[in-house]
């Protein structure tokens, strides 16, 4: 399969900021790909400079083979970009919105008319279209934004955390219109989000990115594999203490427990440990004898926030929450 | 991995900068004309100063500054003012702030319609305000100099060059800034220049300093050749107007065009 992405050694410093810091990726032609990081990891900067909206500090980006700085007409043309912040003018109506950005991609007459009524129709619009953008919930925000990024059938697709603060009707509906594009038109989706289930959902292969820099890459049961391990999450009370964590890593000593990662939780420790079920009764057995009374235990597979957790020693899944809840507030950023 | 059908194609062909220029044109005089919380004041408030200079001065003007037609005086002043009332930078900068300039700048669009654009709808703007005020003029008894459809383009003519000078200036701290608030105080800069004028009385019955701070003004020059359409059509001093008004357009575009490049270089 050709390339529809590629960036080399990209690099991004604002001011003293180094948000991007040598990021290195691949997409295939037809594939989506899934950006996972939490707020300020860099996922936004990496958007704009693939769709030509800013320069790298260093390094390089192309799309379809066009270099994203020296050929930023053409990638325009190819590429279609639903940007984080929805920036749609509450002036105009949705129609009018949509005909005026199918102008500039030099779409007229019959043609035009018809892509507006295809857009406004896949995101299911229709009702809504000819009303003022002011009037538009949130999720009618964003289904508009998209169309408008589908107009001119792009090849490449960028979506910017195109769910992110929006109820789950909207998002299914949204992650439901992304598969229908790729089977329809064969585009190529570059997709961040700081959801996991939507990455896992959605993505043919996953990077995730933490820090400006991209930490594991693969198709999201690969990466689960990688961590080589169930995951254990067990509660216990005076988990200040430390007592557990002494008794756990002893237990893995004494080979009682086989060797895998111990990480602190809030409320006790998750373990990451081949045999998870068999294991379990081995922990609480060990636990109890150190006099640690145990809470909830879980086992399961790893998840895609497991291989985060693994990668970064951060949950992916507290940080979205944070900052879902700071949404309302947030500040416009470059980064 | 799924299969295509067939080797997607996009679309996309290259518009051409008038059709971007014409679209964008027509989207900021929409969106201009659904805003009329931001037009209604810069038509009224020049006309409530014209009103009330008129009703203050206009029974004397003629004893005091020797001045028989105070309206035909006023008017000018007027259309100015409202010419200078524009809102070109605040439409932009709303757009960066929110974020619909990089969408439109995702598009193939060539950059410097976006930005021309929203002057031309300045100019529609310009040419909407003077025409009603010239028409209320018209309609209290103020009459042009010579032919009156050619007196009333004149003056049409050299408001628009000023009004989008005055925009220019907006535009040009909304694009270096992306700053809501500093575009909408830039206005308060360049304000006193409106003052600085030979707006109520002649320029030879002015003294001491606001004499001399009047001669520098290139605005004070503007206004006069704006008033030679309605009260004698003089070559030098019309010239002068123009000259003042090129070299105005010239530092604000110019100004304009510094805040566009930084925009670009910012993304």
């Amino acid at each position: 399969m050709p390339i529809a992405i590629e960036a080399t050694d990209l690099v991004r410093r604002f001011g003293e900021v180094e948000a991007v810091r040598g990021v290195s990726l691949k997409v295939e032609e037809g594939e989506i790909y899934g950006f996972l990081g939490p707020n300020g990891a860099g996922k936004s900067t990496i958007v704009r400079i693939l769709t030509t909206l800013l320069e790298p500090t260093a390094g390089s980006g192309s799309v379809l083979g066009h270099d994203v700085v020296r050929e930023r007409t053409t990638v325009r043309r190819l590429i279609g970009v639903a940007l984080q912040e929805a920036g749609l003018d509450p002036k105009q109506t949705g129609r009018e919105l949509l005909s005026l950005q199918a102008r500039l991609y030099g779409l007229r007459g019959r043609v035009l008319t018809q892509q507006v009524h295809e857009v406004t129709e896949l995101v299911g619009l229709t009702d809504a279209i000819d009303r003022r953008i002011q009037g538009y919930s949130g999720g009618m925000k964003r289904r508009l934004d998209l169309a408008s990024a589908l107009l001119h059938r792009p090849r490449v697709l960028f979506l910017d955390e195109p769910t992110t603060g929006l109820d789950p009707t909207s998002r299914t509906l949204i992650w439901d219109r992304m598969r229908q594009l790729r089977v329809r038109y064969g585009a190529t989706i570059f997709l961040t989000t700081q959801y996991l289930e939507e990455a896992d959902q959605l993505a043919d292969r996953v990077g995730i990115i933490d820090l400006g820099r991209i930490v594991r890459e693969g198709t999201p049961e690969a990466l689960k594999a990688e961590v080589g391990a169930d995951v254990i999450d067990i509660a216990v009370d005076d988990r200040e203490s430390g007592a557990a964590r002494v008794a756990i890593l002893e237990m893995q000593a004494s080979g009682e427990l086989p060797d895998g990662e111990v990480r602190g939780t809030a409320t006790g420790y998750t373990l990451f440990l081949p045999d998870g079920p068999r294991m379990i009764a081995t922990v609480v057995r060990g636990l109890d004898r150190a006099g640690i009374t145990t809470g909830p235990i879980s086992v399961s597979r790893p998840s895609l926030d497991d291989v985060f957790l693994a990668a970064t020693g951060g949950r992916l899944s507290t940080a979205a929450q944070r900052d879902a809840s700071m949404d309302g507030e947030r500040v416009r950023s470059n980064a | 991995m799924t299969a295509t059908t067939a080797e997607p194609r996009t679309l996309a062909a290259p518009a051409g900068f008038l059709s971007d220029v014409s679209a964008m044109t027509g989207r900021a005089v929409r969106g201009l004309l659904r805003e009329p919380e931001s037009f209604i004041p810069a038509l009224t408030i020049p006309l409530f100063f014209f009103v009330v200079q008129l009703g203050a001065l206009g029974a004397v003007a003629e004893r005091a500054f020797g001045i028989s037609d105070y309206a035909a005086f006023q008017l000018p002043v007027a259309v100015l003012f409202a010419a200078a009332n524009t809102s070109g930078g605040n439409a932009l900068v709303l757009d960066i702030a929110n974020g619909y300039w990089d969408k439109l700048s995702v598009t193939p669009v060539h950059r410097s319609a976006l930005v021309i654009g929203t002057l031309l709808g300045e100019v529609v703007a310009v040419i909407g305000y003077s025409v009603l005020l010239i028409a209320f003029g018209w309609v209290i008894g103020v009459r042009f100099a010579g032919p009156e459809v050619l007196g009333a383009l004149g003056l049409l003519g050299l408001t628009v060059l000023f009004g989008v000078g005055f925009a220019a200036i907006s535009v040009a701290i909304a694009l270096a800034t992306g700053s809501v608030r500093a575009t909408q105080t830039a206005f308060v800069i360049f304000f006193p220049l409106l003052f600085l004028t030979p707006g109520t009385l002649p320029r030879e019955l002015m003294t001491g300093w606001f004499k001399v701070a009047v001669a520098v003004n290139p605005i004070t020059y503007v206004l006069e050749a704006a008033r030679s359409f309605l009260f004698r059509i003089d070559a030098v001093v019309l010239a002068k107007g123009l000259l003042a008004v090129g070299l105005f357009c010239a530092l604000t575009f110019g100004l304009t065009v510094l805040g566009f490049r930084r925009r670009a270089k910012l993304g």
